[in-house]
Parts: structure tokens; sequence; C-alpha cells
């Protein structure tokens, strides 16, 4: 027992990689042995990923698992600290809701066996790409693993609707550049130190916080994860991407797919750079203006949409700015609103395109237009709506306001009041988007889909659609109700150790 | 008329910035060469950090006497396992992506089939010797990287490359004519599984994964250590080439199958 508890960092990401490694050969003998070896793969990894988040908050210090049993920086090392134990926990956790979530998708495409072992595989590999971002503790096996990330991202954009190719083809080109423009801005950091091993670079780095070499190498960096996450202005693959990706495995891509390169991104800047240099002082500041352009652009360009999936991916573009406004904000309560807001905006953007995939599985809409009294026919999906838009909004009980709320305090702590401004604005502004959805829900005509129904069953949709929404709304009123339990236990010690120690 | 001036002008413009956008990035990177270290000099961190303790140690360590070999199988295996399943991902992308065309019927298949269009015996009898000599070079690549230059990828590779002509050489579709590309996706699948697997040994054997020292081959003595370290090299290169021979035949059977031949 003690034996397979040392080993659970890797555990986390060998159970689905089994899984998806064996699933054309399962698919072989019969689609679903694939289909549930996917499925029961992220389970186990789930179950890892919570064993080992109480492991790290039981001892109080955090986990490093050695691969292959050398030392770094030799060789390749996992650091599970408070914070990133808690991010794995989110991503394990929503793919398997996703993987649970997409067996009604598949159905649709009985006859073509290929597709649906080959979509298994790719959800697969996603989770375990962003499982290994969020685990590692090297440089370049951070690169490696976002490789694995994007080419998943590119192959379930490119297997959704009529333009995914399209998409996914902007995304291929701007995807590799970020990808480029990281793995340049780590080669100066190994020219400058010789080392790949994040812990080692950081003490390596120490005595040369003013090198030109960390200048281009930290603007490299910028551009890379800014790509990778869709930060203003390097956002233009994203809109398309979001809204023409496989219907079921969109909540994955929108949701945590952008959200794991940002918390790269903190782990690079506040673990490896040394905060108080003027430069990176500098870069903060640029990266505070593109997070204030990037909320307002966002919520204000969700405005003018009617397709519901455009909506979301413009409102994405305003909340990754919220979380890239916690690092350059930068004290405590920042960068404690900045995770919250990875976490619990994942959770809200997950529910969104939750119902977004089961509106069209049911009746095929894609326009809000479209929805004319829909909650009549389809409660759970209304009710996971309203819950995550309201969380969106920032209403007090659900996990939006409290990140919300950090940030605001956090500016306040720094005297940055456009911080709270923009923050109010964008609210305000995601009200109004919000609520034109919930208008044509609640009070548009009432058409022609009352007479329409291609499911059947005893539910609005399938039970596999219906959990994960469940899930969904009860980890977002839960996220906002146990906040307290969370910073304390869990954020409070790395945060004020790790990245502000 | 004024649209086509509009678009002109507008070319025009791209370009424009484009020169600009060149002339930035090239001013800056040469800025920045003076910064960077020259290639090949001694004293800078780059070669005097880790890259040291490889080059003192990696054939103590790993019996491997290619470095590179022991850097990317050993030290930073599990690297390398990721790299392998890009290659398995990629094949497995590129199946879904052209999933969705249309195969080309089996008749026109079959009519191209009889007719050898080179209508040459001496072609089709000269690759019936050069198959298996590729293939044979194949596995030699993959047994010898471990001591010079070689590995699972080019070996991979090469064994693809001998059912690639295999393949394009109409009238010699004889011998390995019935892969189709799920079986080779399936082949890919397990070939990274023997990686993982070669990782997951030594867990069981009170290791770290991928920990080849561990693996449960042979006694414990520290004279050992090294031997199952080149064992383990040679386990995860099997895996490899495996792999990259699955992915490259998949891809191929994807292309060749939605494309006719006929023009």
């Amino acid at each position: 027992m003690s034996n397979f508890l040392n080993h659970l960092p890797v555990l986390v990401i060998i159970f689905p990689l089994a899984a998806t490694l064996l699933c054309p050969l399962l698919g072989h003998f019969s689609r679903d042995f694939s289909k549930r070896a996917v499925i029961f793969g992220l389970f186990l990894s789930m179950v890892c990923a919570f064993i080992q988040l109480i492991q790290v908050i039981k001892n109080g210090e955090p986990i490093h698992y050695f691969i292959g049993g050398w030392m770094p920086p030799i060789g390749i090392e996992f650091v599970i600290d408070g914070l990133n134990g808690l991010i794995i926990v989110l991503v394990s956790t929503i793919s398997w809701m996703t993987s649970l979530f997409s067996s009604p998708f598949e159905l649709l495409e009985r006859g073509n066996e290929l597709r649906s072992v080959g979509y298994y595989t790719i959800l697969c590999f996603l989770a375990v790409g962003l499982l290994g971002m969020s685990s590692t503790g090297d440089a370049f096996n951070l690169y490696v693993f976002m490789e694995i990330t994007a080419l998943s991202g590119y192959g379930l954009i490119a297997i959704g609707e009529e333009k995914g190719p399209i998409a996914a083809f902007r995304y291929l080109m701007t995807g590799t550049i970020g990808a480029s423009m990281y793995l340049l801005g780590v080669g100066f950091l190994y020219a400058l130190t010789g080392t790949l091993n994040m812990a080692d670079l950081a003490v390596r780095l120490a005595d040369s916080h003013d090198s030109p070499l960390i200048i281009a190498s930290i603007a490299c960096l910028i551009i890379g994860f800014g790509i990778k996450m869709a930060l203003f202005p390097l956002h233009g693959w994203q809109p398309a991407a979001h809204s023409y990706a496989h219907p079921a495995a969109d909540p994955m891509i929108a949701g945590i797919m952008i959200k794991i390169p940002a918390y790269a991104m903190l782990r690079f800047f506040f673990c490896i750079f040394d905060k108080s240099s003027p430069i990176i002082e500098t870069f903060f500041t640029a990266i505070s203006i593109m997070a204030i352009c990037g909320i307002l652009y966002g919520s204000l360009k969700a405005l003018r949409y009617d397709t519901y999936n455009k909506i979301l991916a413009f409102s994405s573009i305003g909340q990754v700015g919220y979380i890239a406004m916690g690092f350059a904000i930068g004290n405590f309560y920042g960068l404690i609103g900045a995770v919250l807001h990875i976490v619990s905006h994942a959770f809200m953007k997950v529910g969104l395109f939750y119902t977004s995939a089961a509106l069209k599985y049911k009746y095929d809409i894609h326009k809000i237009s479209e929805l004319g009294q829909v909650y009549r026919k389809m409660p759970v999906t209304s009710l996971t709506m309203v819950v995550c838009a309201l969380s969106m909004v920032g209403l007090p009980p659900f996990a939006g306001f409290f990140s919300k709320w950090y940030l605001a305090l956090g500016a306040i702590e720094k005297g940055q009041y456009i911080f709270v401004a923009v923050l109010i604005v964008s609210s305000l502004l995601g009200v109004i988007y919000f609520f034109r959805i919930f208008e044509n829900m609640f009070m548009g005509e009432f058409n022609a889909i009352g007479t329409d129904n291609p499911v059947k069953g005893k539910f609005e949709v399938p039970w596999q659609l219906i959990i994960p929404m469940c899930m969904v709304i009860v980890a977002i009123v839960a996220l906002g109700l146990f906040n307290s339990f969370i910073i304390n236990k869990v954020l409070k010690v790395t945060v004020l150790e790790v990245f502000l120690g | 008329m004024e649209k086509h001036l509009h678009r002109r002008k507008q070319r025009k413009k791209r370009i424009i910035a484009m020169i600009i956008l060149i002339i930035a990035v090239a001013a800056s990177t040469f800025e920045l060469a003076t910064f960077l270290p020259t290639i090949g000099e001694l004293n800078t961190p780059a070669n005097s950090y880790i890259s040291e303790y490889y080059i003192e140690n990696a054939v103590e360590d790993t019996h491997s006497y290619n470095i590179v070999t022991a850097v990317l199988a050993d030290y930073r295996g599990f690297d390398t396992l990721f790299e392998t399943c890009v290659m398995f991902l990629s094949g497995i992308t590129a199946m879904m992506v052209l999933s969705t065309k249309d195969k080309v019927s089996k008749s026109i298949e079959k009519k191209s089939d009889d007719v050898n269009i080179f209508e040459s015996d001496i072609m089709d009898n000269a690759f019936r010797i050069i198959i298996p000599i590729i293939m044979i070079y194949g596995i030699y690549v993959l047994a010898h990287g471990e001591i010079s230059l070689g590995g699972g990828f080019q070996a991979g590779a090469l064994l693809a490359s001998a059912y690639l002509l295999d393949k394009i050489i109409p009238g010699f579709r004889t011998v390995l004519d019935r892969i189709t590309e799920e079986f080779a996706l399936v082949v890919a699948g397990v070939g990274s599984f023997i990686y993982l697997s070669t990782g997951l040994l030594p867990m069981f054997n009170g290791g770290n994964f991928l920990e080849y020292g561990k693996l449960p081959f042979g006694s414990k003595s520290i004279e050992t250590v090294g031997y199952l370290h080149s064992t383990g090299i040679l386990l995860i290169e099997v895996g490899v080439t495996i792999c990259v021979a699955g992915v490259i035949i998949a891809i191929l059977e994807v292309v060749l199958e939605r494309t006719s031949f006929d023009e």
C-alpha cells in the first residue's frame, strides 16, 4: 500500500496513458471496450489525484517524484504542492466528467467505428497532456506535454463541426508559433544556466536577473503562454476553435485547455524569475495592460454575437484576462484570486459548454435566438446554465463571486483601483450578455422545438449528460461555500512559501 | 475595379508590414546573438553543468556508449516516452481528420491492381531483393542505437519504408498487403505500450517509474545495474520502433486509400 502511495504523482498520468494507448487494440474487439477503458482510466486518475491532494495537505510539504530514479537536475522530477495538487484534481475531475459526457455523442456516429475509437484516444491524450503540464517540475518536460495537449486539441477541433478543419488549421499555425516561442524562451534560460529543472533554474538565475537573455526569454515566454491561454491580443485562434470543436470535447477544450498554460505561466513567473527585479515589474505592467484590454474586449465582443458558443468563447477571453490580472497584481490576495478563478472558471465554462452540447444534442440549437422557452423541455440543462451564468457574473453564493472578490481585495491592497473598475464594468457587461441568453430561454417565443424530440428516454437527455451537469452545479456551489477551507488548508501554505517566499 | 485596387493596396500594406517585422526580428536576433554563448566554448553554463555530469558518468551509469542515447532513453526517458506518444497521436489525428473523406471504391483499386504500371520485371525483382536488406538494416539500426548512431525512431522509419516500397510498386503486392490503417494503429499503440510497461516493471520491484536499474531481470548486485540499464534502453527502443513503423504505415494507408491513381 505504501508502495502504491509513493507512486501517486506518476500514477495519475499512467492510468489514462495506458488506457489511451490500448484504446485502438480494445476497439478492435469492441468499440465499447475502448470507451470503458478510457472512462475507467480517467476515473482511477481522479481517485489518485484526490488521494495525492489529501497527502500533500496532511504532510504540509510538496511531494517530489524522481522519474527513472535520477535526482534532479540530471533527471526529470514531478513536484506536487498544494496549488498544483488542486489543479490536478480539477483537470482529472473534468476529464472524467467529459469522457462520460461524450459517450452518447459517439452513438450518433455509429457505423464509423474508427471515429469513435479515435475520438476517445485523442480525448484521453488531451487529459494526459494537461495532467502532465500541471505536475511536472521540468521546463522541457512541460514543453513535451504542451505539445501533446496542443496536438490532441488540433485533432478534436478538426473533427468538429463543418468549419472545424479551418479553425484547427488556424490554431495549428498560431499554436506552433506559441510552442516555438516557449521553446526559444527555455533555450535562452538553458544557455544562461545549463539546467532545465525549474527549482534549479530559480537558484542559478538568482545572480543574473538583468541579463538581456532573461529579458528575451521572458518576452518569448509571455508570447508562448499568451498564445496558449488566448490572452488578448494573442487570442486570434480562440473564438473559432472554441465554437467549432467537437461538441462533446468542447467543454474540455474551452474549460481547461486555456487554464493550464495560465497555471504554467504562474509557475514560471513566480517560482523561477526574481519577482522583485525591475524587469519583471515592467513585464507585469505589460501583462496587466493586456489583461485589462482583454477583459473589456472580450466582454464587449460577446455582446454582439448570436451564436451561443461564440458568446462563451469571447467571454473566455475576458475571463483569462482576470487570471492574468491576478498575476499582475502579484500579492497574496491577487494570486489567490487568480488560482481560484482558474478553478472556478474552469467549472463554469465547462458547465456552460455542457449545456451548449446538450442543446446541440437534443435540438441542434446553435443560436440563442432559437432557444425559445427551452427550459420547459430541458430543466436540468437550463438550471446548469443559470447557475454557471450567475457564477460568471459574480453573484455571492457561487464560486465566481469569491475569485473576483479576492482579485478586488488584492487590487485594493496594491492601490490599483483601475483593476477594480474594470472588474465591475466587465461584470456588468457579463450581466448583459448572459441575460440576453436568459431572456431567450425563459421569455422567448415558444417555437417549434416543442414538437420535435429526437431523444427517447426517461430524462430530457441521456443520463451520461445529466450527471456531469449536476456535478458542475455541485462543484460551483461547493467552491463558493467552502472557499475559505480551500484557501486556508490547500493554497495558503503554497502561495506564501513557494510563490511569495 | 475598385475592389481590385483595394485588394492590391491591402497586399502592399501587408508586404510592408512583413518587411518591417522581418527587419525587427532580424535586428533583435543579431543583438541577442552577442549575449549567447559561443558554440563549443567550454566555460559556458550550458557546457559545464549537467552536460559535464552526462559526459563523465553516462557510460558507467547506463552501459550505453552513445551518450545521446543515454540522455534520450535513460536520463530523460520520460520525455522520449511522450515523444513516442506524440507520434502515435499524430497518426490517430491524421486518420480522424481524413476519415471523413470517402474511400476510393474497391473496383477502381482492383483495376489498377491487375495492371502493372511500370511493366518491368527487373524493377519488381530488384525491389524483391532490396526490401529484405532494408528490413535487416532497420533491425541493425535499432540494436546498434546504444553504441553508435541510430535508435528506435530511425529503425521504425526504415522498417516502414520497406513496407512503403512494397506498397507503391504495383504488381508486387504479395507479402505485406494485408495491413489496414486500423491494424497499423493498433500496432503503434501496442508499441508505445511496450515503452510504458518497461517503465512500469521497476515499480513492482521497488523502483521508480522508468528506473531501469530496478528491472526484475537478473541478480541485484552492483555490476549488473549498468546491464539492466542497457536492457531497459533496448526494450524501449523496440517499443519506439514498433510505434514509429505503425504510425508511418497508418498515415500512408490513410492517404493511399483516399487517393486514386487513375489519372
